[in-house]
């Protein structure tokens, strides 16, 4: 059996998975008897060629191109398609990464073929392979085959192999064979722009030492601004009981309680909130809670230090003054 | 958006993880054992069982008084008591009946209220072990996994598919998105509970039932711990009387259990009249009673939940077998309605309907024809003797207790028959009045001690949704709600809710329905009660809802 294996590296590094899937494709092949091939995509790729080129493999297939450079979907579909079809692999092999999920089932289409992604493990069974793979959240496994003929597609999850237990090649270098393929800017449809980490959290409520908090009696978004003004005449953080979040009127990342975040400010001013349970179970550890609200039977009174019956509509604008007059 | 979803193929596949889906998985996994021990053909394997759960654990979405007859338990589990969660025994069994100040001990307990040799337990606990029992003979459980939709299947099902997950609250595909998985069955066993999603589109789209539409009510239940001496272990007491108002069905219960826990709880049927009526707050003053406060004071509020039942009986039953599947427990109506006790018959009826399926796998004939031998079964078991007993028990409370306790008269003398049988009932949300325009009474408070308001209440269900989900409480029309529902009858959904789902909000000058689904405890109360029948319940991501460890 004739195993390819597409590998994958981003900004000059490695994607360990590629080498997992690797030893996963050199024990297939000793299983049944073939041969592993490995191949790069991309510009400037000979260091990666190289290298793989000293694992056991027969050869390794370097797709150089300019349009390579970054990943794209596009680009990657139709350079592969034309490399399987010369190379004519009985099984080509991917690592089940997230750019693998993007373009692998798209590539099998494009060739009219079956894949079994996120495998698990594979079995040998009297020449017929079996794959693993997980359902029920790993609760259970499923023996998945293939049905027609290759080439076959299968991706393996990561560390389902171990990559430390890849083969280095018995007599140095495996053979590195350049391979061109026909691609023009005008089949790519997509255009990568700068690779961006997304921010975890635009705040981290935890770490506040001062919170304002509004609940329900904010009433309408049109008036979060003046509890915001009183936030940041206090140098404080805003924050929020669920109903406000439900309605979006703030973002999930400041909602405070049991389906939010748990603090334990030095401060925390609950304006117009009436102290539900759920609430509370995410700021009772405040050193001091001051609670605004025109109900005086609220339960947030039963937990706050100092309690204002009042209307919070009258008084955040005072506050926000006298605030800043302090200040100045 | 189609989806391309995986397949999986088992002998029987099993919808809830209760007493009867457990019950059932566990004598079909014994009866398949020793049919392989015999050497018999063709072999079978308890592993190609399935059985799904929604909830985060085995146990995590039972909730029941409970007192537990042990007659079926007995039957599938003989050396249960060495190994089963009894907790404890029923020593005492007293009827009380309440007025807002007093309580009266009724001389002689009645024979329905009378529980000598049955236990108290935790249901949930209970449906625990029995899952691990179930595990260890071989049979897959998915926990976390819902039954979302049938798959049809010449005139019944083949199978069902399990929830998706992993999508957002507009319904797009999130980077955890997983289609449900397409469960093909030669039998599939739907064993949801009370008001069933699959069970109630699956007997409403074949015309599954019976002559009478099905019946319920609502329990709501706190588990205390109380200080010692309180109360024994093995003291069960019903309640009659206040607060439940003469015109309407219900009542009290106070179990006590081991190490000064107390199971309390308040039963009312959903066929009312006020359509502001408010089955919490109705419980929290029933706490009120010096009787039940003397024994919470001091106390400690543990856990909280509701769940509705099934009173129609024997005349709701609908049919329970169909080409390719079967219907138990209590989405098969099998609840004595007389006695409260649903949990021997929902074991039972699993156990039948193993059998029956074990039958029809040996043949290799799942078709309704032959699967209604679990019809013959029924009948010929303690199931149908005891629900024909009590066939008219429950409709003949449909004009208030007084008419009710005449009709339970006859109904001793004559063996189940009554003045009228079969005694016609009606649908529960038909009994509404319209509103008389009155502006409503304040929500109920509670002091934070003794009694509580909805949300703490909730918070003490251990209740939790993945909060970027679609709405899993499907209302056919929210026009309706905030135009013709709030003129008729002032949305009852804010009042029969326990959880505090249902909220009508501001909306310039009008109102609109909010949804706060991720408080729902999977009661069903709203897909029974309300007035106009267009919320329908269905499975929310896997894993969500309350949390009813203990209960």
């Amino acid at each position: 059996m004739k195993i390819l294996v597409i590998t994958e590296h981003r900004q000059g590094k490695w994607n360990n998975a590629s080498f997992e899937t690797i030893a996963a494709a050199q024990q297939i092949a000793g299983a049944t008897s073939g041969t592993v091939s490995t191949t790069v995509l991309g510009k400037g790729i000979g260091a990666f060629a190289d290298e793989l080129a000293g694992k056991a493999v027969a050869e390794v297939l370097a797709v150089e191109n300019e349009l390579l450079a970054d990943y794209t979907p596009d680009g990657y579909c139709i350079a592969l398609k034309q490399v399987i079809e010369s190379a004519k692999p009985d099984l080509v092999l991917f690592p089940h990464t997230y750019q693998v999920r993007d373009f692998a089932p798209k590539l099998a289409a494009m060739l009219g073929k079956g894949m079994i992604g996120d495998c698990v493990g594979y079995r040998n069974e009297g020449g017929k392979l079996i794959f693993v793979r997980q359902m029920f959240q790993g609760k259970t496994v499923a023996d998945v085959s293939f049905l027609g003929t290759g080439p076959w597609f299968a991706s393996f999850q990561a560390g389902a192999f171990r990559a430390d237990l890849v083969q280095a090649h018995a007599s140095g270098k495996a053979p590195v064979n350049a391979v061109s393929v026909q691609l023009t800017a005008a089949q790519i449809r997509t255009k990568p722009l700068d690779l961006f980490k997304e921010a975890k959290s635009a705040v981290d409520l935890t770490q506040a030492p001062l919170i304002v908090a509004i609940g329900r009696g904010i009433k309408a978004p049109e008036n979060i601004p003046q509890a915001e003004a009183v936030a940041k005449a206090m140098g404080a953080e805003i924050a929020a009981s669920r109903p406000i979040c439900d309605e979006g009127w703030l973002p999930m990342e400041r909602q405070i309680g049991s389906s939010g975040q748990t603090v334990a400010p030095k401060l925390y001013l609950a304006l117009g909130i009436s102290g539900a349970i759920q609430h509370v179970v995410g700021m009772k550890g405040a050193r001091t809670i001051v609670a605004i609200n025109k109900d005086q039977n609220a339960p947030i009174f039963e937990i706050a230090d100092y309690g204002v019956v009042g209307d919070i509509f009258e008084i955040m604008p005072a506050l926000t003054e006298a605030l800043q007059k302090a200040k100045s | 958006m189609t989806v391309q979803r995986e397949q999986l193929e088992a002998d029987v596949l099993i919808v809830g993880a209760g007493p009867a889906g457990l019950a059932c998985a566990l004598h079909l996994a014994n009866l398949i054992k020793a049919h392989n021990a015999s050497g018999a053909k063709p072999e079978l394997s308890p592993e190609n069982t399935y059985v799904l759960e929604k909830g985060r654990e085995l146990g995590a979405h039972q909730l029941s008084g409970a007192i537990m007859n042990p007659k079926a338990l007995a039957e599938l589990v003989p050396d249960f008591e060495k190994s089963a969660p009894l907790d404890t025994p029923v020593t005492d069994s007293a009827a009380l009946f309440f007025t807002q100040n007093n309580s009266f001990r009724i001389p002689i307990t009645p024979p329905p209220f009378v529980n000598t040799g049955n236990y108290v337990v935790s249901l949930s606990k209970l449906v625990k072990w029995l899952g691990e029992k179930v595990e260890a003979a071989g049979v897959n459980i998915f926990k976390e996994f819902g039954g979302a939709q049938l798959i049809y299947e010449r005139d019944g099902i083949g199978g069902v598919i399990t929830e998706d997950k992993g999508i957002d609250k507009n319904g797009k595909p999130k980077d955890n998105f997983q289609p449900g998985y397409e469960l093909k069955a030669k039998v599939t066993v739907l064993a949801e509970g009370t008001r069933g999603s699959l069970t109630k589109e699956l007997v409403a789209k074949k015309k599954f039932d019976n002559i009478n539409p099905q019946s319920y009510g609502i329990g709501i239940k706190e588990l205390w711990d109380v200080q010692p001496g309180k109360i024994q272990p093995g003291y069960v007491a019903h309640t009659l009387g206040w607060p439940v108002p003469p015109s309407m069905y219900g009542g009290g219960w106070i179990y006590g259990l081991s190490n000064n826990r107390v199971s309390i709880g308040l039963v009312i049927a959903l066929e009312y009249t006020d359509p502001r009526f408010d089955p919490h707050a109705t419980f929290q003053k029933w706490k009120t009673n010096p009787f039940v406060k003397n024994l919470l004071e001091g106390g400690k509020l543990v856990r909280y939940g509701a769940k509705s039942l099934p009173y129609g009986g024997w005349y709701a039953m609908p049919r329970n077998y169909f080409d390719g599947g079967l219907i138990v427990g209590d989405s098969g109506s099998f609840l004595d309605s007389q006695r409260l006790k649903g949990i021997h018959l929902a074991m039972k009826s699993g156990m039948l309907a193993a059998e029956t399926t074990f039958e029809a796998l040996k043949s290799g004939d799942t078709s309704a024809k032959m699967l209604s031998a679990y019809q013959t079964k029924i009948e010929q078991s303690y199931i149908k003797k005891e629900l024909w007993k009590v066939r008219n028990f429950h409709q003949g409370f449909s004009h208030g207790q007084f008419r009710g306790f005449i009709n339970t008269a006859f109904q001793q003398i004559s063996g189940g028959r009554g003045l009228i049988d079969p005694m016609p009932a009606h649908a529960g949300h038909e009994a509404y009045k319209k509103s008389d325009g009155q502006p409503a009474a304040p929500r109920f408070a509670g002091d934070g001690k003794l009694t509580f308001d909805r949300l703490t209440d909730v918070y003490h269900s251990g209740t939790r949704h993945e909060e970027d989900q679609p709405c899993h409480l499907h209302v056919a029309d929210l026009n309706i709600c905030a135009t013709k529902c709030v003129e008729e009858y002032r949305n009852p959904c804010q009042y029969f809710c326990p959880a505090a789902v249902y909220e009508m909000v501001k909306d310039g000058a009008g109102q609109k329905l909010k949804i706060n689904f991720a408080n729902c405890v999977h009661c069903k109360t709203c897909d029974i009660a309300d007035p106009y029948q267009i919320i329908n319940w269905v499975v929310p991501e896997g894993g969500g809802g309350p949390n009813y460890e203990g209960m």
